[in-house]
């Protein structure tokens, strides 16, 4: 596989975001357009300049409402991604696609939800779905039989990761207990000075075991928003450019909707591996590049593997490599500076592609010095996505 | 009547010996027969004649467990059952019993049973049993009930004066209604095992029919290409590997070994029971091709599933019987789960010097329908009412029918003896019964090497039996194994 050709061509330009709650009051639709407002002042750029926008399947706000909310005259590109929580870094992806293609001048990435007030994704599915789509077809292994939620299709991969590396709940809570050290010094995180203790996660109850609550992301109301353009555009432009140094999808063989139970083997993701190996190659870097990644945390046990799949450390040993606060502010590679999606707030991860943004701007508040190439990942166990964010140089 | 003058009436028996009774008939192949196939127990060495002849015994034997069964005074036991002219019984204990249940306490449980095994019975011995009541106890309340504990012991001979064993033997006699636990409350009906109708239902398409089909049939289906045999789960209208969409299934035999395995506590659904375990299971080789399939457990406490447990399938259907051409997600339906293997009975007998102080027995569900609780009260020759007729059990503050002692002693037996292998010599078996054993509640056996005496074979194994309202068995076996 060859360099993806729009590589260096376009950048992050805004990020805006609501405040992150629990209960917003606000409708979903006023969420989005708050923060695409937002993204546009951070950029200096008219909403009235957006011709394109790219989101998740997931995301209930449709193009139309968000281009009529906004003013927006005409939209010459609009695209969805995929399978929940694997679509953030995508977004970005297609956007960048679409300016360095000439398709479109500025992209606004968005995500809103009230998904704590709301529609819980926790909640599992609680009817009684009979459809006949293969869509819902893929449910049928496993919601008659309890297994519902995330949670408990994520637990399955990690009880087995436990069972073939030695890995323990105890190296799971160091991802929880490095997200909350690093949320607590965040005035915009949930979880603000409200750092936890190994001690604190093992006493925590169990969701669905191996995991525990402090394993599990929170539940959030809010919206995110990033607004990218050219290279080019990006230079006469408020902020420091964030630009899309590789973008990268990634399905891998036998995949299903973070249920992918029938591999020969569970304890890797290989779908982040594919989307590893396109990073790797379209940005010519190497993991000594990287000072800081924002690395997708719904739940814990798969912080590990994604360090893993980027060749951080070996497979089996990422348990060493977060060991003594390898990944906590000060350690070998700090992750989720905003404090994740455990710390800060679950916004589909489109937050982390917000804290890789500052990480390159300088502004991030727990700036990684010498943070140039910030990796961002998207929802693991799901079809996926990456990104890797630099300064323009 | 004040309680305590009713006590003294009652404790007036206490220390009374009951007249030698003799067994109407004698121990028989086919009593033994039956009762093997009550309780599961394949021992060669109760049923195979020529095995038997080869074995230590020399014969046929009739399982230990079996000790106080045979002089039972069958149906004839209840009122409405015993011909004209035969008396009531007169022991001491059928004295008492009646006496309270006059009083009111008609809920009858067994509580303790400990049989000292002298020697093991043989077809045609005609036992006799001497009763004396030992105890009586002042009103209790109980977690069932306000009652009183009766408490015998019986000396077994044949009827030639041959002492072949004693039991010691404790019921609970009380006032149905007065209990504390909702086991107690007979209008509490027990919750069907985790009811499938109310779970998440399916989506049942033209891809996936034919698996939802054998679910109904009780067939554990795995979509096959027809053209190059290629087995692959979840369905797909065309294979991967050589192209075809002619796309059939093999059936899979339902064995596996967990592969990975969850507990899920939150959130919680209709239909299931919380804890949930769910394993993901390597099915055993179909055509020498391995494929995973997942479910719930039954039968498994959180704390003893494992990675590598071998496992099997166990049907949960929402309906009676089996329906034919059921053809949309929301009719009747089933559903596998998996339940941890059943032991394999041990062919070759353990010597006590292979048997270790702590070393635990692979653990043993059995899936409790009606019909074991109902054939084994009848092998056992207990025709108690609350051990087959569910509306008397209802009227006499019990839930359901619920499973008599002498089987669960029967099943206790049978787990341990399917461990040594069927040389090993039972000399006794204890229990004392807690939490009652009802249908629909899988009930699981797990037990240890409490020690061992290598020098003369001695070896006591702990047992324990725990459906979802808590250990319904807790004893011990006593057994001599070859030195």
């Amino acid at each position: 596989m060859s360099k993806h050709t729009y590589a260096g061509k376009a950048a992050v330009v805004g990020i805006g975001a609501t405040e992150f709650s629990k209960n917003s009051g606000r409708s979903e639709l006023q969420l989005a357009l708050e923060a695409c407002v937002a993204a546009c002042e951070d950029a200096g750029v008219d909403p009235k300049q957006v011709n394109g926008l790219s989101t998740f399947t997931m995301e209930t706000n449709p193009e139309s409402e968000i281009m009529r909310g906004l003013g927006i005259p005409e939209l010459t590109h609009f695209s969805r991604i995929h399978f929940g929580g694997g679509a953030p870094c995508a977004t970005v992806q297609y956007a960048a696609m679409a300016v360095a293609s000439g398709v479109a001048d500025y992209v606004l990435c968005y995500r809103a939800f009230n998904e704590r007030s709301g529609r819980r994704f926790g909640a599992g599915v609680q009817d009684r779905p009979a459809g006949a789509t293969s869509e819902e077809a893929q449910f049928a292994w496993t919601s008659p039989h309890g297994i519902l939620t995330p949670a408990s299709w994520v637990a399955m991969f990690a009880r087995r990761m436990m069972h073939e590396y030695g890995v323990t709940s105890e190296d799971f809570g160091a991802v929880a207990v490095a997200d909350r050290r690093h949320a607590a010094n965040n005035p915009a995180a949930h979880f603000y000075e409200q750092p936890i203790t190994l001690a604190d996660h093992q006493a925590s109850r169990w969701i669905v075991e191996p995991l525990h609550l402090l394993d599990c992301c929170q539940e959030t109301d809010g919206g995110q928003a990033m607004l990218v353009t050219t290279i080019e555009r990006a230079r006469d432009l408020k902020q420091p450019a964030a630009v899309v140094e590789a973008a990268a999808q990634g399905m891998a063989d036998d995949q299903h909707m973070m249920r992918s139970f029938f591999r020969d083997s569970i304890v890797g993701l290989p779908e982040m591996g594919t989307c590893a190996r396109q990073i790797w190659e379209t940005s010519g870097l190497s993991t000594d590049d990287v000072k800081t990644a924002v690395l997708y945390d719904h739940f814990t046990p798969f912080v590990l593997a994604q360090l893993e799949e980027f060749g951080f450390c070996k497979p089996g040993e990422a348990k060493d490599f977060i060991a003594d606060g390898g990944i906590e502010i000060g350690g070998r590679l700090p992750v989720n500076t905003h404090g994740g999606q455990l710390g800060e707030a679950y916004i589909h991860g489109m937050n982390g592609i917000a804290e890789g943004v500052r990480q390159v701007r300088g502004t991030s508040v727990n700036q990684v010095d010498g943070a140039e190439h910030v990796l961002v990942t998207g929802g693991t166990g799901v079809p996926t996505s990456a990104l890797m964010l630099g300064p323009d140089r | 009547m004040s309680a305590d003058d009713f006590l003294a009436q009652l404790r007036a028996h206490v220390g009374a010996q009951g007249p030698r009774h003799e067994a109407r008939h004698p121990i028989t192949g086919t009593g033994i027969a039956d009762w093997c196939d009550a309780i599961g127990d394949t021992n060669p060495l109760y049923t195979d004649e020529e095995a038997a002849a080869k074995s230590r015994h020399g014969g046929i034997v009739a399982p230990p467990a079996t000790l106080d069964i045979w002089d039972r005074p069958g149906l004839p036991a209840q009122a409405r059952f015993r011909p004209q002219g035969l008396p009531a019984a007169d022991d001491p204990r059928s004295k008492v019993l009646r006496m309270l249940e006059n009083a009111g306490f008609v809920g009858v449980v067994a509580v303790n049973s400990e049989l000292e095994i002298v020697r093991y019975l043989r077809p045609g011995d005609v036992l006799t049993n001497t009763q004396t009541l030992e105890e009586i106890s002042e009103e209790k309340q109980t977690g069932l009930g306000i009652g009183h504990f009766v408490t015998t012991r019986q000396r077994y001979e044949t009827v030639d004066g041959e002492h072949v064993g004693d039991l010691l033997f404790r019921i609970l006699k009380f006032r149905p209604g007065t209990g504390k636990t909702a086991a107690a409350d007979p209008n509490a009906k027990p919750a069907p095992a985790a009811d499938p109708a109310l779970r998440p239902r399916p989506a049942i398409n033209r891809v996936n029919q034919a698996l939802f089909d054998g679910y109904r049939a009780h067939e554990l289906r795995i979509p096959k290409c027809s053209e190059c045999g290629r087995l692959f789960f979840p369905p797909l209208p065309r294979c991967s590997e050589c192209g075809s969409f002619d796309i059939g299934y093999a059936v899979a035999s339902g064995h596996g070994t967990v592969y990975s395995y969850t507990v899920v506590h939150y959130p919680q659904v209709p239909g299931f029971r919380y804890p949930i375990v769910t394993a993901l299971v390597e099915l055993e080789p179909i055509d020498g091709q391995v494929v995973r399939f997942l479910a719930d457990m039954v039968g498994v406490t959180p704390d003893a599933v494992t990675i590598g447990m071998p496992v099997e399938i166990e049907w949960l259907d929402s309906h009676p019987a089996q329906v034919e051409d059921a053809t949309d997600s929301r009719g009747p339906i089933s559903l596998p789960q998996f339940r941890p293997a059943t032991p394999t009975r041990r062919a070759q007998t353990l010597s006590a010097a292979e048997v270790s102080e702590g070393e635990r027995l692979p653990i043993w569900t059995l899936p409790l329908s009606p019909t074991h609780i109902v054939a084994g009260a009848i092998a056992t020759r207990d025709f108690q009412d609350v051990h087959h007729d569910r509306d008397l059990a209802h009227k006499k503050g019990s839930a359901d029918i619920f499973l008599n002692i002498n089987t669960s002693l029967g099943y206790m037996q049978r787990f341990v003896t399917d461990w040594t292998g069927p040389e090993a010599v039972v000399s006794a078996l204890r229990v004392r019964l807690g939490a009652p054993a009802y249908p629909y509640r899988p009930l699981t056996f797990s037990g240890s090497v409490q020690s061992v005496d290598a020098g003369i074979g001695r070896v006591v194994v702990a047992v324990q039996a725990v459906n979802d309202l808590g250990p319904h068995v807790t004893g011990t076996v006593e057994l001599e194994l070859p030195t």
